[in-house]
């Protein structure tokens, strides 16, 4: 009886390594370090996954995950179940032929973003899906089959098929969440408290006594790839990053095959006819060629099939993205923890329209390469408002209403900063011109005032605020103009910042703390007299009581405010 | 000047008079390890006197204006209160700041006392939430009047129903 109901613990990892045995190792190849050096990093990986493997186990309780990992270090690490965020599930193509996949659970601290990661790599598909769903307050699956693929552990084989039944009864009771918190450590040996609730300890009550219901797999599309966007990534400064790196690589390889790369190069053209400047001019060309194909290349690869869906679960719903060619990657977000969306178009590509969406979740890191929080891959930005909006569920779209500019005075303050910076741009190169002997340098300076004067505009020009529905959005940003759009709910705190200048000009800053994303939203250099008025539309009753009565108020106003102490 | 202000009105409470004297404590301790190595400089080395002992000098002035100057700016603007509701503080002297966190949202509510505080009999509240860029802090409280604010603030969070995110 006490089998039935261990369900998930005690999990055995399945080995990533042994799908690596790609070793293209021979004695009449070793003077060639390239190769001989894959091949000593493919066999060292391979007896490292191989370790790993025969030190790690997991388990999920009814209230944690917890991970135990380490030959040497021992690590043993757990996240409560209803701290968990997102649960991302990634494949690369070793991992695919195996039949893998790399479970990643996000559940940040605020405060400590990207610390709390769980990582499991690797685990078979169904049970990576088992446990996204089940993680995440998904719906209980009762697979229908025997889940295990040949590989995995006995104690997996085992529960697997069991996995379903005992939650959702436990679920349809509503769940015995007291026994659930005592838990703990105890679950394996304890059949009423494994798999309790499946909806992540108490987080979501609604969604246990909800449980087992048969709200499961109803997905909706929000948004798929479309093709044409590769435009909007491939032509950027990374293209010669890339490019850099192909030709670093192909000159290796080519020199462990004995083909001189640069020879070849040198001959392909009559270089010294040329000259110098055209000789660079083909070369960066070239480059440009080669990295933009690169970045198309790699684009494809990653966004391959990409689809943002709402996926209805038993406790609610969470946003999926799927996308991939080889890597596939498929991350669930909990839509409880959405709190907004951002969108932010970088400035050398606004004229195209070329946008990048971003969710503002609670606990979802914004710093890493490839963050949970994108939701679509960089596109034209009409798409992206129209996509944020299904995605806030908001209408009227948050991020299509007019926003309200700000006062020319924050345009004045940017001139300000402009001179500045031109000021400060003269007096480095006058310094620079001396110590190099080039008496003309700092001319540059002063020819540089135009263009950071339009920089000055283009900045003052970003500045927005509005209050849309339930949604604050605020837009900011000279290189990167962001425009995000926060749910009301989600202000936990204001912050109104004013600098002696600022006074001066009547501008003040109003910033928004919230739990999620970047942790704080601002509305830059707004006037003075609106902040108040701002807050509280956007959340009405936190700033009120500490505000003084506008001079110019209709007269009904200040007799609430005098009956109030009174009361 | 727009006569556009910030519609606000300061906090209840100022902070404890003693906190002037602290500010300024800190300040001239903060700029003495400068001031020594400048004056150790232009007493030991001959040759660095060209410009450390103009930069003496400056020095001198700008801790002592600053030591003069900031920490009663700064009593002047610093204020707080707590409400059922909410915590206000007014704080800053160049960046005026003001700062809201409501009841429902806190987290945690720490009192600080470092060793210049104690010196001074004063104490520090942070009230954070879950925004790491939330907490108030209430700066240079007299330590028995921080003491009751943090236990009324977290028996009031105790009370107060919220999800603190």
């Amino acid at each position: 009886m006490v089998w039935v109901d261990v369900v998930r613990s005690l999990l055995s990892l399945a080995p990533t390594g042994l799908a690596v045995g790609v070793f293209r190792v021979e004695a009449r190849l070793s003077t060639l370090w390239p190769v001989l050096a894959v091949a000593v990093v493919g066999v060292a990986q391979a007896g490292h996954d191989l370790l790993r493997w025969a030190k790690t186990r997991y388990r999920v309780t009814g209230e944690r995950v917890e991970l135990r990992t380490g030959l040497l270090v021992r690590s043993h690490r757990s996240v409560r179940r209803d701290r968990i965020r997102s649960v991302t599930a990634t494949a690369t193509l070793r991992h695919r032929l195996a039949g893998l996949r790399v479970v990643t659970v996000g559940a940040g601290l605020p405060g400590a973003e990207g610390e709390a990661a769980l990582r499991l790599d690797a685990v078979n598909v169904r049970t990576a899906e088992r446990l996204r769903r089940d993680l995440l307050g998904g719906e209980p699956v009762a697979p229908p089959g025997d889940g295990a693929a040949p590989g995995d552990e006995p104690a997996e084989r085992d529960g697997s098929p069991r996995s379903g039944s005992p939650v959702r009864d436990a679920a349809a009771r509503g769940g015995p969440r007291d026994a659930d918190a005592r838990a703990g450590l105890r679950d394996a040996d304890d059949p009423a408290t494994d798999g309790a609730t499946p909806s992540g300890a108490g987080a979501r009550p609604a969604g246990a006594a909800r449980g087992g219901g048969a709200v499961a797999g109803d997905a909706r599309v929000l948004a798929r790839i479309r093709w044409s966007w590769l435009v909007h990534n491939v032509v950027n400064v990374w293209a010669f990053v890339m490019a850099a790196g192909l030709l670093w690589g192909a000159y290796w390889t080519a020199g462990s095959f004995g083909f001189d790369a640069a020879g070849a190069v040198a001959e392909l053209l009559d270089w010294r006819a040329l000259g110098l400047g055209w000789s660079a001019v083909i070369a960066v060309a070239a480059a440009g060629v080669l990295g933009v194909a690169g970045m198309a290349v790699a684009f494809v690869a990653e966004f391959w099939d990409f689809r943002l869906t709402r996926v209805r679960t038993a406790a609610g719903s969470v946003l999926r993205t799927s996308q991939g060619l080889f890597k596939t990657r498929e991350v669930d977000r909990d839509d409880d923890r959405l709190r907004g969306v951002e969108i932010s178009e970088p400035v050398l590509w606004r004229w195209m329209g070329t946008a990048d969406t971003n969710v503002i979740t609670t606990g979802l890191t914004v710093w890493s390469m490839t963050p949970a929080t994108i939701v679509l891959p960089r596109g034209p930005v009409r798409v992206a408002r129209s996509v944020a909006a299904a995605v806030l569920d908001a209408d009227p779209n948050p991020f299509e209403a007019p926003l309200r500019g700000h006062p020319p005075a924050a345009l004045r303050r940017r001139l300000g900063w402009a001179a500045l910076v031109v000021a400060a741009l003269t007096g480095a190169l006058a310094g620079l011109g001396a110590v190099l002997g080039l008496p003309r340098l700092w001319l540059a300076g002063p020819v540089s005032a135009p263009l950071v004067a339009v920089a000055a505009v283009v900045a003052y020009r970003a500045l927005g605020h509005a209050t849309v529905g339930d949604h604050l959005v605020v837009r900011s940003g000279l290189v990167s103009r962001s425009t995000s759009a926060l749910r009301g709910g989600a202000v936990i705190g204001w912050q109104v910042r004013q600098s002696v200048l600022q006074r001066r000009l009547g501008l003040a800053t109003l910033t928004a703390t919230t739990a999620a994303g970047h942790g704080r939203y601002a509305a830059v250099d707004l006037a003075a007299a609106d902040v108040v008025a701002l807050a509280e539309r956007t959340l009405p009753g936190l700033l009120a009581p500490f505000a003084t009565a506008p001079p110019d108020q209709d007269p009904s106003l200040p007799p609430a405010h005098l009956a109030r102490p009174a009361a | 000047m727009t006569g556009s202000t910030v519609r606000l009105r300061p906090p209840r409470h100022r902070v404890e008079r003693r906190a002037v004297g602290w500010w300024t404590v800190r300040a001239v301790l903060g700029a003495a390890p400068v001031l020594a190595a400048l004056a150790a400089a232009y007493a030991v080395a001959g040759s660095t006197r060209p410009w450390s002992g103009p930069a003496l000098v400056v020095t001198v002035l700008a801790a002592a204006g600053y030591a003069a100057v900031v920490p009663s700016w700064r009593y002047a603007v610093h204020r707080w209160e707590a409400t059922t509701e909410a915590v206000y503080a007014s704080s800053g002297w160049f960046v005026r700041e003001w700062r809201v966190a409501p009841m429902s949202r806190i987290q945690t509510v720490d009192r600080v006392r470092g060793p210049l505080q104690q010196m001074f009999g004063l104490a520090t509240v942070t009230v954070t939430t879950a925004s790491a860029h939330g907490p108030v802090r209430l700066v240079g409280l007299d330590a028995e009047v921080a003491a009751r604010t943090a236990e009324q603030l977290t028996e009031l969070v105790r009370q107060t129903p919220g999800d603190a995110t």
